[in-house]
């Protein structure tokens, strides 16, 4: 830390950057990502992996890196020591560094040279750069010194909005400026005869109807790109640029982007741009798209960088993002949709259903009732067996595991069943279990050791077969276990079935969308006496049960989840991880676990936008999770992971018969269409060798930062393997004093983009995981708040790890209140395991909605969005946290949770600010002998604070309160205790701390200013209160501070640390500390930081060795750290 | 969310639409007016980056009435004609003397007592490239109201308080003796735009004004305008219009209080061919050009997959239903 003599201490110093990634480069086996004023350097290692090698903290000040030039070597050796020259703004620097044999060192670094105008370009010109700046003009620079060596304008010394510099001498040097007027202007400043005289342009190039945001030149092929605001890339036929008055002829014009296009790159046989819509396209020279890579979220990719020899291409994106995609040829490796031709003459019939069995054997079953083999490997059908039982109607399932445990089963409409083994169909078990038709199949399977076959048939009778096989392999026995019921309902049968591990339970799906959950073995259940646990058994007498077989009983569902899915029923039920995850088509994923016997949704997930249909989930061999479903006309393979459609097939739609079956391997799709099956295969499986180099954050802005607690890892946890080099952001020295066990804050973040983020900030490596993401809100959230942060297993049986429950609100008027728990987990990078779980949820309008219904209110909906959240947590015990939101209509209003979250209920509201309510914030007020208190501060847009006696006003009106719970009606706050005039305008920021004389209001504002007051809080004495029984707290401004132009910009974030220190933050990106205490809170020192746009911080003390930590979100993401 | 959604959210917006201005921009210069008495006296007042044209509306109704009122109307995009105004569609920000004469031209040899500028680029979201293409537009207003203006005249820019927002307002003092920053009511909370209110033109002793060359912005100075030091130039604030008037953060019914109905307004004057026009009207037609489907190529031979790298695990379980914000009526 350097000691400034100058400035006073305490000062703030970025631990952690996460901007949106501006420049990419890729020198040689390396890669150069410059985010904020940091430089990330990434390289190959021996497997062929990029990985990350350092980041090189603080280059360009309180710049923003937007682009780097290696500095060319007469011999062409990258590999041991370069020159990297990076720029952005007006900033350049140069630095050297070696980095053979896998070592990082810094050797030097020049001065970072402030030029006069913005750098569109930079190029290396024999040792100097060569430098096109905002305003059309070049200036020759020596690095080195720093100093300008020439300064050449062009006559036409308009706005640029991009520039391309070529050539490697000043004499040849070549300009080509995208001005504002959209057109190109290609001069040559070494025409200008004297310093400072300007050129005339050489040629004027029009054709785009917007401004130009990024070239490319192509030396060897005479070829130019522009990728412009018009949504379109230009290619141009250029020749060689150097030479003056040489034709431009435009010979493609590529629209392919549906917004803006930011970057365009020209390789030797493709062309790729990148833009705002957050795709990646890749063009031949011809135009025609190639590849699109989709992933990045929010607004756009930023920075484009390609290795051609490794035919790789690298983004970088507006969500801090870097991504590795593979240019390989067209389309997917080895895949491809491709016909079976299942009809000949030889096989009569047409088909009805098909199946895979494992990702290499595809079954069929036509309407003669003949099953048919396909395999992939002897490449022709081959017929298993004929029965005529099973003819027009046959329902056809093979088993599920790496091979479809070489058994499929059939099922006819006259309740009969016939289980085929596919290598010897003549040991062929047929069985009969109903009188009427069989509505579905499906299987269940545990490990190796038990295989179910789920049946149902008329009337919601579901018979569950337990499969064995002989030990010979030739035969098979099949045997009916026992019958369960379905709740009813007009379609009355399920869908899919899996097995709960360890295996006592099985879960299944239902045409109704209802989630089931039935014992496995109902009969022990019965015979171990656990029947009257489980208690929802229905002993019905077989209403249906089957010719000759021994009446069953039926067994009803223990625990159910009805509709949980809509009427478009379950699709799918997969049990993995100790979560149970159901589809539906309703286009949601539920992610459900059982506890104590009972189904209990944990959380509700949505694919990709449009997939309305979601068919499955799979775990694949990474660990991660894929999603399957139909979007409109296609199969899709979605990864939530990297929001990236793995597989995607035109199959035309949700299909009565399709299978899909994926293997490490493999992973196969097959359909029917016109009459013939169909299979999609691709190699690999459902993973993708596109590569994540770094996660992303959230896609725009994030509006609000909460620090929820911190979680300490032991040694036996794996703290050391946060200092190893090969995770996510490693290679920080560790500073002294933090070593000992691992510290890590557990931080909320939520963002404009939807979703709410829990990330965990390890204090030693100045890294940052995403632990997980929910995204429940269907628009921006606002504002999130935390209360009961604990210890898993309570305090009587405290585990490591953390939880809490969280509360986030935003636009649409809409609230989610959920629980988090962290905990120790040895195998991410993280060491954490983060798991949610959705409680409850309320949106404005639904209420207004109900209660128009109810009470013949009229009210419509403003559209009132949240803007911000406070909890108050009540000493009344039972009663859940009160929750204050800040309402854009002009309302405070007060939220009760009950249940420890689970009912979240409209309490109390007020309109007193008639403005829009900006911040609000809670405080407990605790005085010796007294009773605490509960205070809410709200302010407005108005530059007004109000204070609410919540205690007073829920001593009141209790039972009103509890009346108007009753009647779902909220009751009026009537009028604030105290308001306080503190700003003109609107309040961005505010805080309070309890001190000796009351409490220390300090409020930031949009016009930059500060108020800093004492708020005394004076309790009437008991005496006096005798007669009139008003016990009312009296409120009083005590000391009454007022820091005008304390930023240039809103004050957005604010904390009193102590009552001697005080720090804020603005978006004029500055976090200034202020002395409190001696009348006019006095400046001490401020910081730049690069987070634009900073919409909230929360600070909060680490350990005496560490200081404090100060979170800042906005675009972006830093956290500073101060010792105090 | 249905077309009164934006009705509902921005009630200016609405109340522009109603009233028949093209943005709802008009009520700033308005509600700046209310405050500074910006058109008093003003005969000749010059609007650059006019388009759409609600500050040209605002002008030519407050100084074109007066008679003998002149309004000079300058931006590089088309706009539709507006009466009281004259147009001239050029670029301020590539500075050629012509514009410059051809505006004091049409003020019969006068210099402008009011030079306004609510111009700002089309953001990209990269916050520095945004402020600084702001400044620049920023600056090259106040290139050309150093030819125009007259001594003691008025100048109203939008600026956005960003970072280096300091930048702008230690060359605007250099010109002017009275620099304020404004914010009226009408702009919004969330916003960062803000409007340089600056009076007394007065530039220093022996400026040339030269069209020819940029204004640059000015840097950090160590000793009057600090990067990170207790010394900035940070002007004074004021709050314009006053507090009765539409909150512009607040979301209103439909019906407003004072008891008119609603009616669904279409907007006045939608944008004259945006640069994304082609791009739409292929995409409508679905001419945009497509992935070549893996379907369309014949199923080729096993490739070996390249190794798959190894990646830092997470889950990240996220949906982006950020509704499109497709064609808005500028502000």
């Amino acid at each position: 830390m350097d000691a400034h003599e100058d400035y006073v201490w305490p000062r703030a110093t970025s631990e952690l950057i996460l901007l949106p990634v501006t420049g990419l480069e890729c020198v040689g086996e390396r890669l150069l990502a410059g985010e904020g004023p940091d430089v990330l350097v990434y390289t190959l290692d021996f497997g062929g992996h990029l990985r990350m090698m350092k980041r090189v903290q603080n280059l360009l000040g309180h710049y923003l890196i937007h682009g780097f030039r290696v500095r060319p070597e007469p011999n062409g050796d990258l590999d041991s020591e370069v020159m990297v020259a990076a720029f952005g703004s007006k900033g350049l620097r140069i630095v050297k560094i070696s980095w053979g044999q896998g070592r990082f060192r810094e050797l030097w670094r020049s001065g970072l040279w402030n030029m006069s105008d913005w750098i569109w370009d930079a190029r290396w010109l024999e040792g100097n750069i060569a430098l096109a700046l905002g305003h059309n003009s070049v200036v020759l620079y020596d690095p080195v010194v720093g100093c300008s060596l020439q300064d050449v304008p062009c006559t036409d010394r308009c706005t640029l909005s991009s520039a391309c510099l070529i050539g490697d001498t000043w004499k040849e040097l070549t300009v080509v400026a995208g001005a504002v007027s959209n057109q190109l202007l290609v001069w040559y400043p070494a025409a200008a005869l004297t310093d400072d005289k300007p050129v005339v342009p050489d040629r004027r190039v029009s054709g785009h109807v917007g401004v130009i945001f990024s070239m490319s030149y192509l030396e060897s092929k005479g070829l130019l790109a522009t990728a412009s605001e018009d949504r379109s890339v230009r290619i141009w036929k250029v020749g060689d640029l150097r030479v003056p008055g040489g034709r431009v002829q435009n010979i493609g014009h590529c629209f392919g982007h549906s917004a803006r296009v930011w970057q365009v790159k020209l390789l030797e046989n493709y062309l790729i741009s990148a833009g705002e819509d957050c795709v990646c396209l890749v063009w031949s020279h011809e135009g025609e798209i190639l590849q699109a890579f989709r992933g990045h979220q929010g607004r756009g990719i930023r920075a484009l960088a390609a290795h051609e020899r490794q035919a790789w291409v690298i983004t970088g994106g507006d969500d801090s993002g870097i991504r590795l995609w593979h240019l390989v040829g067209r389309g997917h490796p080895g895949s491809g949709v491709f016909a079976l031709s299942f009809k000949s003459h030889s096989r009569p019939g047409v088909l009805k259903a098909v199946t895979l069995a494992g990702s290499w054997r595809v079954l069929a079953v036509t309407d003669a009732g003949a099953l048919y083999l396909y395999d992939l490997e002897v490449k022709c059908w081959e017929q298993l067996l004929e029965d005529k039982r099973f003819q027009s109607y046959c329902l056809l399932e093979a088993a599920p595991g790496p091979e479809g445990f070489g058994l499929c089963a059939l099922a006819n409409g006259e309740g009969r069943v016939k289980v085929v083994p596919i290598n010897t169909p003549t040991a062929a078990v047929d069985l009969t279990l109903f009188p009427g038709k069989v509505h579905s199949l499906s299987w269940a399977l545990r490990g190796y050791e038990e295989l179910l076959l789920l049946a149902s048939g008329p009337g919601g009778v579901v018979a569950c077969l337990e499969i064995s096989a002989a030990p010979s392999g030739k035969a098979i026995f099949v045997k009916e276990r026992c019958r369960y019921l379905l709740p009813p309902s007009k379609q009355r049968w399920h869908t899919c079935s899996a097995f709960l591990p360890p295996g006592d339970f099985l879960v299944c799906g239902d045409r109704r969308g209802s989630v089931l959950l039935y014992p496995s073995r109902p009969d022990l259940l019965k015979d171990l006496g656990v029947v009257s646990k489980v208690g929802a058994i229905t002993s019905a007498p077989g209403a249906g049960s089957g010719e000759g077989e021994p009446s069953l009983a039926e067994w009803g569902p223990m625990s159910t989840l009805p509709s949980l899915h809509g009427k478009q029923g379950v699709t799918s039920v997969t049990c993995h991880g100790g979560y149970v995850y159901t589809t539906g088509r309703d286009g949601s994923y539920y992610q459900l676990f059982v506890r104590g016997g009972q189904l209990q949704p944990v959380l509700r997930q949505k694919p990709c936008r449009g997939m309305n249909w979601v068919a499955g989930v799979r775990m694949v061999a990474d660990g991660n999770m894929v999603i399957l479903g139909f979007h409109a006309n296609e199969f899709v393979v979605w990864s939530p992971r990297s929001h990236e459609k793995l597989h995607i097939i035109n199959c035309g739609g949700g299909h009565r018969s399709w299978a899909f079956s994926d293997t490490e391997a493999a992973m196969a799709f097959a359909y029917l269409k016109d009459g013939d099956v169909m299979l999609y295969r691709a190699l690999g499986g459902c993973t993708r060798p596109h590569v994540i180099l770094r996660e992303s954050l959230h896609g725009r802005e994030i509006t609000c930062v909460k620090r929820v607690g911190s979680i300490t890892l032991g040694p036996e946890s794996g703290v050391p393997s946060f200092l190893q080099p090969d995770h996510l952001e490693p290679g920080e020295p560790v500073e002294p004093g933090s070593e000992g066990p691992g510290l890590i804050d557990i931080v909320i973040t939520c963002s404009e983009d939807t979703t709410v983020c829990v990330l965990a900030l390890p204090t030693a490596t100045g890294s940052a995981h995403a632990l997980t993401a929910v995204c429940n809100h269907i628009s921006s959230v606002r504002a999130v708040a935390v209360w009961g942060v604990g210890t898993p297993g309570g305090p009587q049986d405290p585990q490591p790890g953390l939880t809490a429950h969280v509360v986030s609100a935003g636009g649409r008027a809409e609230m989610h209140c959920f629980t988090i728990m962290v905990t120790p987990d040895p195998s991410p990078p993280s060491r954490l395991a983060c798991h949610v779980m959705h409680l409850s949820s309320h949106r404005l309008d639904e209420y207004w909605d109900r209660q128009r219904h109810r009470h013949r209110m009229i009210k419509v909906d403003p559209e009132t969005r949240y803007m911000s959240l406070a909890v108050c947590e009540l000493d009344r015990p039972g009663l859940g946290p009160l929750v204050a939101a800040a309402c854009s209509d002009g309302a405070v209003r007060l939220f009760l949770l009950q249940d420890s979250g689970r009912r979240l209920q409209l309490l109390a509201e007020t309109s007193h600010h008639k403005r829009c309510v900006l911040k609000v914030h809670a405080f407990t007020h605790e005085a010796p002998n007294r009773r605490r208190r509960l205070f809410l501060c709200s302010a407005a847009t108005d530059g007004s604070l109000a204070f609410w006696d919540l205690t007073t006003m829920l001593d009141q009106d209790s039972p009103a309160l509890e009346a108007a719970a009753d009647l779902g009606l909220p009751f009026q706050l009537g009028s604030p205790c105290l308001t306080v005039q503190a700003h003109s305008c609107g309040v961005n920021s505010l805080h309070t701390l309890p001190t000796r004389e009351g409490h220390l209001v300090a409020s930031g504002s949009e016009d930059g200013s500060l108020h800093v007051f004492v708020l005394a809080v004076e309790m009437p004495e008991l005496e006096e209160a005798v007669g009139g029984a008003e016990l009312l707290p009296q409120l009083q401004v005590l000391e009454e501070y007022s820091v005008p132009c304390a930023h240039a910009a809103h004050v957005t974030g604010l904390k009193i640390l102590s009552r001697s220190l005080m720090v804020s933050a603005s978006i004029d990106q500055r976090l200034t500390f202020w002395r409190l205490g001696h009348g006019e809170p006095t400046f001490m020192n401020s910081t730049v930081y690069h987070v634009a746009d900073v919409a909230d911080m929360d600070c909060w003390p680490v350990s005496p060795e560490f200081g404090h930590r100060c979170a800042l979100g906005g675009q972006g993401l830093e956290v500073y750290n101060w010792y105090d | 969310m249905g077309r009164t959604s934006k009705d509902k959210r921005d009630v200016y917006y609405r109340l522009a639409k109603e009233n028949g201005w093209r943005a709802r921009s008009a009520f700033k210069l308005l509600q700046l007016d209310e405050e500074f008495q910006l058109f008093q006296g003003v005969t000749r007042a010059v609007d650059l980056c006019a388009a759409p044209g609600s500050w040209s509306q605002v002008l030519s109704q407050k100084i074109g009435g007066q008679g003998s009122g002149h309004v000079v109307a300058v931006d590089l995009q088309a706009m539709a004609p507006l009466p009281g105004v004259l147009q001239i569609q050029g670029d301020i920000t590539q500075v050629r003397l012509s514009t410059a004469k051809e505006i004091i031209q049409h003020f019969e040899g006068c210099p402008a007592d009011l030079v306004v500028c609510d111009g700002a680029p089309d953001v990209t979201g990269l916050h520095d490239v945004d402020e600084y293409m702001q400044a620049q537009l920023l600056l090259a207003a106040l290139n050309i109201a150093t030819h125009v203006l007259k001594p003691g005249g008025c100048f109203v820019a939008k600026i956005f308080r960003g970072r280096d927002v300091t930048l702008i307002y230690s060359q605007l003092r250099v010109f002017f003796s009275s620099v304020l920053c404004a914010k009226p009511r009408s702009s919004r909370n969330s916003s960062i735009e803000a409007f340089a209110v600056c009076k007394g033109y007065d530039p220093p002793e022996g400026f040339l004004p030269d069209l020819t060359k940029p204004l640059l912005d000015h840097s950090y100075d160590p000793d009057f305008n600090q990067l990170d030091g207790p010394t900035r130039i940070i002007v004074p604030f004021v709050t314009c219009g006053d507090l009765s008037a539409y909150d512009s953060d607040r979301s209103y019914p439909l019906d407003l209080e004072d008891g008119s109905e609603y009616k669904y307004t279409p907007p006045t004057q939608p944008p004259i061919s945006p640069p994304y026009q082609e791009a739409c009207a292929l995409k409508k037609k679905g001419q945009l050009a497509k992935e070549i489907c893996p379907q369309d190529c014949p199923m080729s031979t096993v490739d070996l997959l390249p190794q798959s790298l190894a990646t830092p695990q997470r889950y990240t379980l996220q949906t982006s239903e950020v509704e499109d914000s497709g064609v808005t009526c500028s502000s």
